[in-house]
């Protein structure tokens, strides 16, 4: 097994070196495992329903065994859980969900809500540029011109080289392009 | 002969041969920069690839692995960041070195280190694979079950965290690829009556929010970190050196592809096994391990590229993915109508042989670029963070939505990716999930047709595993990975290891 890895804020780097701490619990751990319980039952109980004990080459079969395999496993969690001590200096606030990401959570919910009616160009504009002001404190105009030239530069390989299609929304991006197409092919 | 042209097919074709140079070099910046991982980034190329030929999309997708790789070394010697997981080894005695002013010197032998390793691994592919494939074709169904739960096993009980929330992570890896209408019976599996899940979950949604998502939204934590950059002295490292260290990277090299070809588990898990290996055999470094020892370097850098090629052993052969980034090449291949496993080896060698090349060629492209350009390196990766995190996720909502053009895939790419956020924190691995989502259909197709081959009896079903000696092999492994955790294997190893000392 290979030694394990100091870092920081404890949480998973990598799959070698998983968050959390050996012999204590962090806050909101047990609401996880909590979640995850009941979350698991759920799932075998919908397994349940799929063909039930009916056969052993039924579609249910491996769904159910499945679901088993996550409810025990949550449940040993759980009960480790539940006996360990407290990380003593970490809040939820502080060192799990800080308000940062949860704001930039908002605005990743208010990107997809957005998306179809505005379309891809103002929609990734609006969400770079109020991303990058709450994760920095320099002048709006710095804000927006970055955040301009990082879209620019996102839509121009996606767009323009890999030809992935987003909603067009509100931009005739589509003629946009062919307007500069026939420029440069001086049609 | 048409083995060889297959694999000299990325060199003869300039297109192909630039695109592996371009997958090197972006996947150096790639590994080197901190929350950009080899991971997300195929994860999202696929589906931005999806429309091309098969070829060039590998291409590209291989120098991207091979880079990525070696590019975590970079930031983890000048900055003290491991730009990826698997250079998280290499932070413990670069940056020491780099702090005494030998830098240079540290990213030259690492750099010679991973293509020796790279090499070495792909070696090791392009002789056993074929042997491998053979072997593969006289695999029951049950065999093939036995190996799929074995990967997804493996990564819990190899790492330094829990095995209980390794299974936990596979198991509902397996339930997330479960999802939707059973392609045999056609009744619905968790839809919770939802018509919307009757097509399953996307993939690729789930692989960009895991390893996207929550990595950037990791990242916010140290928005604010500043790193000091260490200065370079001469990079191109002396024969002695290298000459010197050999022998320690071949037996790390070995170790690295054992790893690597072992279902599920990589390079991050390689790395950290070689670093203790080496602390193991070398009795009396120059310098301690910790403090800057070259050993330190040489051990997980090789181990880490040569489980590149380990990788692709049970990838190529089994269809069972040898770690995170083989099961998203696996799904790359799906969309592109291949089917990995032996039978492709037996219908399309070629593909096989043309990975091989394109494995090799992304190596030298590796050792050339590492060798040169640093100057401008560590200007690009000192990138600034908040403008770097918010461009991640733009990306990745990009990639989940091009792949189906479907809203519905980049809420579920939020919510896996909020989900694998917490599940880092409280100690959950993400690889064994993408594990179970990939191997999913062949668990579920190969247990229906061992057990209905077996006339639905249980009792012959398990007669036939102890009666093959394969089968029996493969279920001894299983169990073995549940005893080894048990606090009775413990005592019984210290039992063993007090009486030999």
């Amino acid at each position: 097994m290979p030694p394990p890895i100091e870092n920081p804020h404890h949480d998973g780097l990598s799959d070698a070196t998983p968050g959390g701490y050996e012999d204590q619990r962090r806050p909101g751990e047990i609401v996880f495992t909590l979640v995850l319980t009941v979350f698991s039952a759920v799932m075998l109980w919908e397994a349940y329903g799929i063909s039930g004990f009916s056969s052993l080459s039924g579609s249910g079969v491996v769904p159910m065994a499945t679901a088993f395999a996550m409810l025990v496993s949550v449940l040993l969690v759980l009960a480790r859980t539940v006996r360990l001590t407290r990380v003593a200096n970490e809040t939820v606030l502080r060192d799990i969900t800080p308000p940062i990401v949860m704001a930039v959570v908002v605005l990743l919910v208010a990107y997809a809500i957005l998306l179809q009616p505005l379309g891809f160009l103002p929609t990734s504009a609006l969400f770079l540029i109020a991303s990058i002001r709450l994760l920095c404190k320099r002048s709006w105009a710095w804000v927006v011109g970055v955040s301009l030239l990082t879209l620019f530069i996102i839509w121009f390989v996606f767009r323009i080289i890999f030809t992935v299609l987003m909603p067009a929304g509100i931009v005739p991006e589509a003629e946009l392009i062919q307007f500069f197409r026939n420029l440069f092919h001086g049609a | 002969m048409e083995a060889v042209s297959a694999f000299f097919t990325v060199i003869t074709h300039w297109d192909l041969l630039l695109l592996t140079a371009v997958g090197t070099f972006a996947g150096i910046y790639v590994g080197a920069i901190p929350g950009l991982s080899v991971t997300m980034a195929v994860s999202i190329l696929i589906s931005f690839t999806f429309s091309w030929d098969v070829d060039p999309a590998l291409a590209l997708m291989i120098g991207i692995y091979m880079g990525g790789v070696y590019g975590g070394s970079r930031t983890a010697i000048l900055l003290n960041i491991p730009g990826a997981p698997s250079a998280i080894a290499t932070a413990l005695d670069g940056y020491p070195m780099a702090q005494r002013g030998e830098a240079g010197a540290a990213i030259g032998v690492t750099t010679v280190m991973s293509f020796i390793g790279g090499f070495i691994g792909i070696a090791v592919l392009a002789l056993a694979a074929p042997w491998v494939s053979d072997f593969a074709l006289t695999f029951q169904p049950r065999d093939y079950m036995l190996l799929a739960l074995l990967g997804i096993l493996l990564v819990g009980s190899l790492s330094s965290g829990s095995l209980v929330k390794g299974i936990f992570a596979g198991a509902l890896g397996i339930a997330i690829g479960a999802v939707g209408r059973d392609p045999l019976t056609f009744d619905s599996r968790f839809t919770f009556d939802l018509p919307q899940l009757d097509s399953g979950i996307s993939f690729i949604a789930v692989m960009i929010g895991m390893f996207g998502v929550s990595e950037a939204l990791l990242q916010l934590h140290d928005i604010d970190k500043t790193a000091v950059r260490q200065s370079l002295s001469r990079i191109v490292p002396s024969l002695g050196a290298v000459k010197k260290h050999l022998p320690l990277s071949l037996q790390t090299s070995t170790i690295g592809v054992i790893i690597g070809a072992l279902p599920g588990t990589g390079g991050d898990i390689a790395a950290l096994m070689a670093y203790d290996h080496a602390k193991r055999v070398t009795k009396t470094p120059e310098v301690p391990f910790g403090k800057g020892a070259m050993e330190g370097l040489v051990a997980p850098e090789s181990a880490n590229n040569a489980a590149v090629g380990g990788a692709f052993i049970p990838m190529m052969t089994l269809g069972i993915p040898g770690d995170a980034v083989t099961a998203i090449m696996i799904g790359a291949l799906y969309i592109h109508g291949l089917n990995p496993g032996p039978m492709l080896m037996v219908d399309q060698p070629d593909m096989f042989w043309f990975i091989v090349g394109a494995l090799v060629v992304a190596n030298v492209f590796m050792l050339i670029f590492g060798l040169t350009g640093v100057k401008i390196f560590t200007k690009i990766v000192e990138l600034p963070r908040p403008v770097l995190i918010p461009g991640i996720l733009l990306l990745s909502i990009v990639g989940a939505y091009a792949v189906n053009n479907a809203l519905s895939d980049v809420y579920w790419m939020i919510g896996f990716g909020v989900f694998g956020y917490f599940m880092r924190h409280y100690g959950y691995p993400l690889g064994p999930v993408i594990l179970g989502v990939i191997l999913s259909r062949l668990l579920d197709d190969n247990w229906r047709r061992a057990i209905i081959s077996e006339r639905e009896d249980l009792g012959r079903f398990f007669w036939g595993i102890a009666t093959s000696p394969l089968s029996a092999t493969l279920a001894v492994a299983v169990i073995l990975v549940f005893v080894s955790q048990t606090p009775l294997w413990t005592r019984a190893k210290q039992r063993l290891l007090g009486a030999s000392a």
